[in-house]
C-alpha cells in the first residue's frame, strides 16, 4: 500500500527544498500550498527529476472551507500518510503598529492554527504500517521575544512547545515529532536582501536550504526532538536560555534600528 | 535583409554591449530581459533594440519568449535568426531552487539555452547558416559534471555550481554541432570572455563573494572588449582576420571554443563526448522534451483518482471546481 508525504508551503523556498529531499529518498509526494500554478510546475519539474508519484492540491490553510475539501479529498481516496513536514508559515515584517488587523489574524491562523489542525487531522490518515513522522518548522526566533516580529516569533514559540509537547504524548503511538528551528535561509531574493540588510549576525545565522531540509530529514529519522542547523544558531538557543529575555529583547529592536537605518 | 540577432541577458554588461554593437553593424537585435523594468531601462538607452523580457530561470517563460522571437522573426524576417547568442547568466552565492525545482545557476545558465537553443532551431535553419553563440568561461576547466546530484543540492558551493553551469555550455556546444552541424547547416560556438567589469558577482551574492568581486571586477576588460568576439563570430568582419578561416571550418576540424577572437583548447571533460552525450539527454528530460516520448508520464489534468499503478505520476487535484 501506497502512503504519501505531505507537506504544506510546498511552493516556498524550504518547501521545494524539503520535497525535493523527499523525492530524492523515493518517497511519494502530496504537496499542498496557495497557488496553482507554481504548484504545478513544481510538481512537473520533480517529476523529471525523480521517479515517484505526486498528488497536488492548493488549499488556503487559513480558510475552514478549503482545508475540509482537502479531508474530504483525502477520505474519498483513502489516501494514507507516513509523513507530514507543516512548513507553511508566513510574517509580514515590519513594526506591530503597522500591521492591520488582517495581517495579524493571518499569521496566528496559518503559523499556529494550521500546523495544529494540520497535524491532528493527517495523523488520523496514517499508515499503520510505517512509523509516522512529523516535522514542525519552528524558527530561531522562538528562542527570544522579538520585537518588530513580535507576532511571528511567539507563534513560532508555539510551535516549539507544542511539538515538544505532543511528542511525549505520541511517543508509545510509534509517531516522532521533530522541531526545525532555523536562523536565516536564502530561501527567495527577498530574503536574502533581508539577510544582507543584518550583515555579518545576519550571515552566521544563515544556512543554505537544501542543507537543512536534507538533515532535518535525518533527524526526523532518528526520532530527533529537535534540529537547529549550525553551531552558531545552536549556541544563540543556548544564549536564549541563559540571558533574561527581556534584555534579548533590547539587543534585537537595537540591532533592527541598525539595520533600518 | 538585415542579419536578424537574438541575445539572451542584453540588458547589462557583455549582452548589451554586444547587442549595441550588432545595432551599430546594421544588424536587427531581439534582445531578452529578466524583467519588464530592466527591458525598459535597457530600451531607454539603445531604441533599436527590441526587448522580450523573460525570467529564464522559469521553463514557462523560456518557453513563451521562444514564442514571442519566432513569432517577431516570422513578421519581420522571413521566419529567419541567424545568430542566437546565449549570453544571460548568474551567479547565486546560495543554493536556491527555481519554480521548476531546478537550482538556480543549472536552469539558468545551462538549461536555458539548452531549451532555447532547441526552441529556435527552426529559425536558426532557415538562416542557411545559423549559429548559436553561447558564452561560456575559463572557469570551466579543472571541473567536472556532478552526476550524482547536477543540482548540488545538498552540498552547494557556488563556486562549483558556477564551475559547472560554464562546463555544460561548452559540452552543449560540442553535443548540438555534432547533431546539427551539418544536417541543418549551422554552428555552434562557446566563447570566454575572459574576465569583464561587470555587475555579475554582485547581484545574487553577499558578504566576502560580493567584497572578493568587487574587487576582482576592476581587473576586468570593458564589457564592449569581451563583446568583440561574439561580434567577430557573428560577423567574421573586424579588421584582424587571422583567424577567420577557423570560424567556418569543416566539422571535424571545427574550433569550438573561442577567446579574444581566436580558438583556443578547451578543458579535457569538455570533450568527452559520452558526458555530452548524457547531458544533453539529461537536458532533454528536464526540459520536458522527452515527455511526448514517455507517455505514461502524465494524466489527464482533470483526474480525480489518483492512479498508482505506474512508476511515476502528477495528480493535479481541481480545487477550483469545486468551489
Ligand atoms: N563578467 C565576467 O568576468 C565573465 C567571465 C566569464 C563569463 N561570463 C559570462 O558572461 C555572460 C554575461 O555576464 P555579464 O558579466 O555580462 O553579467 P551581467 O552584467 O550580470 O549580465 C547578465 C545578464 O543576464 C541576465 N540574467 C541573469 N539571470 C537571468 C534570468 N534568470 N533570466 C533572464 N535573464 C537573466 C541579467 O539580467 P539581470 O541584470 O536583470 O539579472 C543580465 O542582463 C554570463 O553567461 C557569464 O557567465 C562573465
Amino acid at each position: 500500500m501506497k502512503s504519501f508525504v505531505l507537506i504544506t508551503g510546498a511552493a516556498g523556498g524550504l518547501g521545494k527544498a524539503f520535497a525535493l529531499e523527499c523525492a530524492e529518498r523515493g518517497w511519494d509526494l502530496f504537496l499542498t500550498d496557495r497557488d496553482n500554478s507554481t504548484l504545478e510546475k513544481l510538481a512537473e519539474g520533480i517529476n523529471r527529476l525523480y521517479n515517484i508519484h505526486i498528488v497536488y492540491k492548493t488549499c488556503d490553510l487559513t480558510d475552514d472551507f478549503s482545508r475540509r475539501k482537502l479531508w474530504e479529498y483525502m477520505e474519498e481516496n483513502r489516501l494514507k500518510f507516513h509523513f507530514l513536514i507543516n512548513v507553511a508559515g508566513l510574517d509580514y515584517e515590519g513594526m506591530f503598529n503597522e500591521r492591520s488587523t488582517a495581517e495579524l489574524d493571518t499569521i496566528i491562523r496559518l503559523n499556529i492554527n494550521a500546523a495544529v489542525v494540520m497535524t491532528n487531522r493527517i495523523i488520523r490518515y496514517r499508515d499503520y504500517a510505517r512509523t509516522f513522522r512529523i516535522i514542525n518548522v519552528s524558527s530561531l526566533a522562538a528562542y527570544y521575544p522579538m520585537p518588530v516580529k513580535a507576532t511571528y516569533a511567539a507563534s513560532k514559540r508555539f510551535i516549539l512547545d507544542f511539538s515538544f509537547a505532543i511528542r511525549e504524548e505520541l511517543k508509545n503511538d510509534d509517531v516522532t515529532v521533530t522541531a526545525l528551528c532555523p536562523g536565516g535561509m536564502p530561501s527567495n531574493e527577498e530574503v536574502m536582501r533581508s539577510i544582507e540588510r543584518q550583515g555579518f549576525f545576519g550571515r552566521l545565522t544563515t544556512r543554505n536550504v537544501g542543507y537543512v531540509a536534507s538533515n532535518t530529514i535525518d533527524s526526523a529519522l532518528k526520532g530527533k526532538k529537535l534540529y537547529i542547523p549550525g553551531s552558531f544558531n545552536v549556541l544563540l538557543k543556548v544564549l536564549g536560555k541563559l540571558v533574561p529575555a527581556g534584555i534579548i529583547a533590547m539587543f534585537i529592536a537595537m540591532r533592527w534600528n541598525h539595520a533600518r537605518t | 535583409m538585415k542579419r536578424v540577432i537574438v541575445i539572451t541577458g542584453a540588458t547589462s554588461g557583455i549582452g548589451f554591449a554586444a547587442a549595441k554593437e550588432f545595432i551599430k553593424r546594421g544588424a536587427a537585435v531581439i534582445g531578452t530581459g529578466r524583467s519588464r523594468e530592466s527591458c525598459g531601462k535597457a530600451a531607454e538607452k539603445n531604441r533599436d533594440i527590441t526587448y522580450i523580457a523573460a525570467d529564464l530561470s522559469s521553463q514557462k517563460q523560456v518557453r513563451d519568449a521562444a514564442a514571442k522571437i519566432s513569432l517577431l522573426a516570422d513578421s519581420r524576417y522571413r521566419g529567419k535568426i541567424d545568430v542566437l547568442v546565449n549570453n544571460a547568466g548568474t551567479f547565486s552565492g546560495w543554493y536556491q531552487a527555481t519554480e521548476d525545482g531546478y537550482e538556480l545557476q543549472f536552469a539558468v545558465n545551462h538549461l536555458a539555452p539548452f531549451l532555447l537553443t532547441n526552441l529556435l532551431l527552426p529559425e536558426l535553419r532557415a538562416s542557411g547558416k545559423g549559429k548559436i553563440i553561447t558564452i561560456s568561461s575559463g572557469s570551466h576547466y579543472h571541473t567536472k559534471i556532478n552526476w550524482k546530484d547536477p543540482m548540488n543540492r545538498k552540498r552547494y558551493n557556488c563556486l562549483k555550481a558556477y564551475k559547472q553551469s560554464k562546463l555544460a555550455n561548452v559540452l552543449f556546444s560540442y553535443e548540438l554541432n555534432r547533431r546539427f552541424s551539418e544536417q541543418f547547416n549551422i554552428r555552434a560556438y562557446a566563447v570566454d570572455p575572459g574576465l569583464v567589469n561587470t555587475g555579475i558577482g554582485e547581484k545574487r551574492t553577499g558578504g566576502l563573494v560580493k567584497w572578493f568581486w568587487g574587487i576582482r571586477r576592476k581587473h576586468g576588460i570593458s564589457p564592449e572588449k569581451a563583446a568583440e568576439t561574439i561580434i567577430y563570430l557573428a560577423q567574421r568582419d573586424l579588421e584582424d582576420n587571422t583567424f577567420e578561416h577557423l570560424i567556418d571550418a569543416p566539422v571535424e576540424k571545427n574550433w569550438i571554443y573561442w577567446k579574444e577572437c581566436r580558438p583556443k583548447e578547451p578543458g579535457r571533460y569538455s570533450k568527452d563526448g559520452a558526458a555530452a552525450l548524457r547531458l544533453w539527454e539529461l537536458s532533454e528530460r528536464l526540459c520536458g522534451m522527452a515527455e511526448q516520448r514517455e507517455t505514461a508520464a502524465f494524466k489527464d489534468p482533470e483526474t480525480e483518482n489518483p492512479d498508482l499503478s505506474g512508476t511515476r505520476s502528477v495528480i493535479k487535484i481541481d480545487s477550483e471546481a469545486a468551489v
